[in-house]
């Protein structure tokens, strides 16, 4: 009877502790951004004739959402480009980067951001911000359900001069055009 | 196996060399046809999938990294359409299954791992293609198209070639059936006629010949045989048939030459007598009539005219004797020549002299012969062994008889005074003597007897002696077969 007992009991432990791994599995939505993020680079084409050798500056701008998800980024190569992390803290300071990530802290400085981007040109604006497309984003992530998934403007793209691969075209929720 | 097919027919032999030959030449190039169609159906849908693969890789590299699985369940549903595609499965770069193709019966998809085969596997093919972004590897394509097809395609590929094969093959037969006459013909023609030939012995049949090939040579070569020997034959017959009229004319005109000499000699010896008979019989009258008319030399005279009348009439019973030994037919027996012997033994000792006589004659003696004869020659031979012994202290005559192989030898011995062996050519011709009348007397008749008996007994005869020691005389006559 104890020995029964015994039994079960192990096989109640064994069966919580292998769904909390189970659970550990499952990525948090930041994670997943942070990889949508990266994935991202891969399929935009920066037509301001850069070069190979210039790595790639993905900029993060607002308080950071990310933590240290980011970190693996560092030194990781896009289309042959080395991905390089910067966190501006001032508007002025999103000169020369190549992808910019505006937080949802930034949801007031969304258009001045914008604005400053635009005008830089080879500028891919990314965030979580809601409707952020309609603003004038390029790509904007939304949440369906569970599901982390992507918007794009198209219009946006090829007037800050970028080509969006038609594979990433295929995969957003919503492109505007 | 192929001891029986020693005793086929050469057309069988022909005919099952071509057909074995082409049938396996078939077969081999039948076989490597359909190896060759399965290498290339294989490469070719080897190739396909890569195809498919690369393309459907290329198409869900940015799903897959967004982790989009509706895009890739719809990227992967497009496979539906194609009805080798057994199962196809994308993996994620941790090798967890993204998404499979459904509404087709599969298995589960098999884990990403080395354990994991690749290529043709039983009857399906599998393929794992990497699908790659940037050069990195983001995750798997698993495709595994099953093989019915190429089966079908093989199976059809291999009803077809067997179908043509078996085709030409019966088309080959009918040409083997053909063109095996070329070769065969001639042979069997050849061999047809030796052994007509052989059977008939009709050596003027030729063998027809037709090419200078080697059977068209075997055929000259057996004809030019075939026409010696048919010269050889004739030739043979020719001086086969010369030989026998030879041999005829030469007996003729022998045996009418003996039959002239034989009448002659029988005349002569016949025709003889009668004046000697005159001679005689006057000489006698003379003597008794006008006996005391003469004086002492006429009687000496007459006596010595009647001495050589009657020596005479001896010589001429003596060539008539001889002449009927060689003219009378043989009449062949069995005779019992101790007791011959015997008899004419007795009748020369109650003609004899004085002379105390031993006489051993081997008993059991037979031999075979014309007893008529053999007695005249036996008889010459023991007058003469009584005569030469005459004049001895004691006659000693012995007769033995040995048999030696086919032979059987019958020797008579005395101990008279012998002769010169110088002399032996002399001793068995007519009138040759080798003791002068008044040592002994006779006609010189005998022993030529004896010679043409034993001849004509187609024995021998031969006789050895030392002077004053005896002779010997070795009659040898042949055993007749029956004769144990």
């Amino acid at each position: 009877m104890r020995d029964h007992l015994k039994y079960l009991v192990s096989l109640v432990l064994s069966l919580s502790l292998s769904l909390a791994s189970a659970h550990a599995s499952i990525r948090s939505e930041y994670e997943v951004k942070a990889a949508f993020l990266y994935n991202f680079t891969r399929f935009v084409t920066w037509s301001n004739g850069v070069t190979v050798s210039e790595p790639l500056d993905v900029c993060i701008y607002g308080d950071e959402p990310f933590g240290d998800l980011l970190a693996p980024l560092r030194g990781r190569k896009s289309q042959g480009r080395e991905l390089q992390l910067r966190y501006p803290s001032v508007v002025a300071d999103i000169a020369g980067c190549d992808v910019l990530f505006i937080g949802q802290s930034q949801s007031r400085n969304v258009d001045e951001l914008l604005k400053m981007a635009q005008s830089q040109k080879g500028v891919l604006t990314v965030s979580d911000l809601p409707d952020f497309i309609r603003k004038g984003g390029i790509v904007g992530y939304v949440k369906q359900g569970n599901v982390i998934r992507f918007e794009i403007s198209l219009k946006a793209a090829i007037e800050a001069g970028l080509t969006i691969n038609s594979r990433l075209l295929e995969l957003a929720v919503r492109v505007l055009r | 196996m192929i001891g029986r097919r020693r005793y086929w027919r050469l057309k069988t032999k022909l005919l099952f060399l071509t057909l074995f030959t082409s049938a396996l030449g078939i077969a081999l190039v039948c076989a490597s046809l359909i190896f060759v169609e399965n290498q290339n159906y294989r490469k070719q849908l080897e190739s396909e999938l890569h195809v498919i693969a690369g393309i459907l890789a290329e198409q869900s590299a940015a799903a897959l990294v967004f982790e989009d699985n509706q895009q890739l369940s719809s990227i992967i549903a497009s496979l539906k359409r194609i009805d080798t595609i057994r199962q196809a499965c994308v993996y994620d770069q941790q090798g967890n299954v993204m998404t499979s193709l459904s509404g087709r019966q599969q298995g589960q998809c098999p884990s990403v791992g080395p354990s994991l085969e690749i290529g043709f596997v039983g009857d399906a093919y599998r393929l794992l293609m990497p699908v790659t972004l940037d050069n990195e590897v983001v995750g798997q394509l698993f495709l595994a198209s099953h093989l019915e097809v190429l089966r079908g395609h093989i199976r059809t590929f291999v009803f077809v070639a067997s179908g043509i094969g078996a085709v030409i093959l019966i088309a080959l037969v009918f040409l083997a059936l053909r063109l095996q006459r070329i070769v065969s013909e001639p042979i069997l023609k050849l061999s047809e006629t030796a052994e007509r030939i052989a059977q008939d012995h009709d050596y003027s049949i030729r063998a027809p010949v037709s090419g200078t090939d080697e059977l068209g040579r075997l055929g000259n070569t057996f004809n030019e045989m075939i026409s010696t020997i048919q010269q050889q034959n004739r030739r043979i017959l020719e001086s086969r048939d010369s030989l026998e009229r030879i041999v005829e004319a030469r007996t003729s005109e022998l045996s009418m030459a003996n039959r002239e000499l034989e009448a002659f000699s029988y005349s002569v010896s016949h025709d003889l007598r009668q004046p000697l008979r005159a001679v005689e019989g006057f000489g006698q009258a003379l003597e008794e009539d006008c006996g005391d008319q003469l004086n002492d030399v006429g009687k000496d005279y007459l006596k010595r005219i009647r001495a050589a009348s009657v020596r005479m009439a001896g010589l001429i019973d003596g060539l008539l004797i001889l002449s009927r030994v060689s003219r009378q037919s043989m009449e062949n027996q069995t005779i019992d020549l101790s007791q011959l012997l015997e008899e004419i033994t007795e009748e020369l000792q109650g003609i004899s002299d004085e002379v105390p006589t031993e006489i051993l004659i081997q008993p059991g003696m037979w031999i075979v012969g014309d007893s008529r004869m053999l007695r005249v020659a036996f008889q010459n031979l023991l007058a003469n062994a009584w005569k030469y012994s005459a004049k001895e202290e004691k006659r000693v005559v012995q007769v033995v008889s040995r048999r030696e192989g086919r032979w059987v030898s019958v020797e008579v011995r005395d101990n008279g005074v012998g002769f010169d062996m110088r002399y032996i050519d002399k001793l068995f011709v007519a009138f040759n003597r080798l003791h002068t009348p008044s040592e002994f007397g006779g006609t010189g008749i005998g022993l030529a007897t004896v010679y043409r008996v034993v001849r004509r007994h187609h024995g021998d005869i031969s006789a050895t002696s030392q002077l004053g020691e005896g002779a010997s005389f070795v009659v040898k006559l042949p055993v007749a077969e029956d004769q144990g």
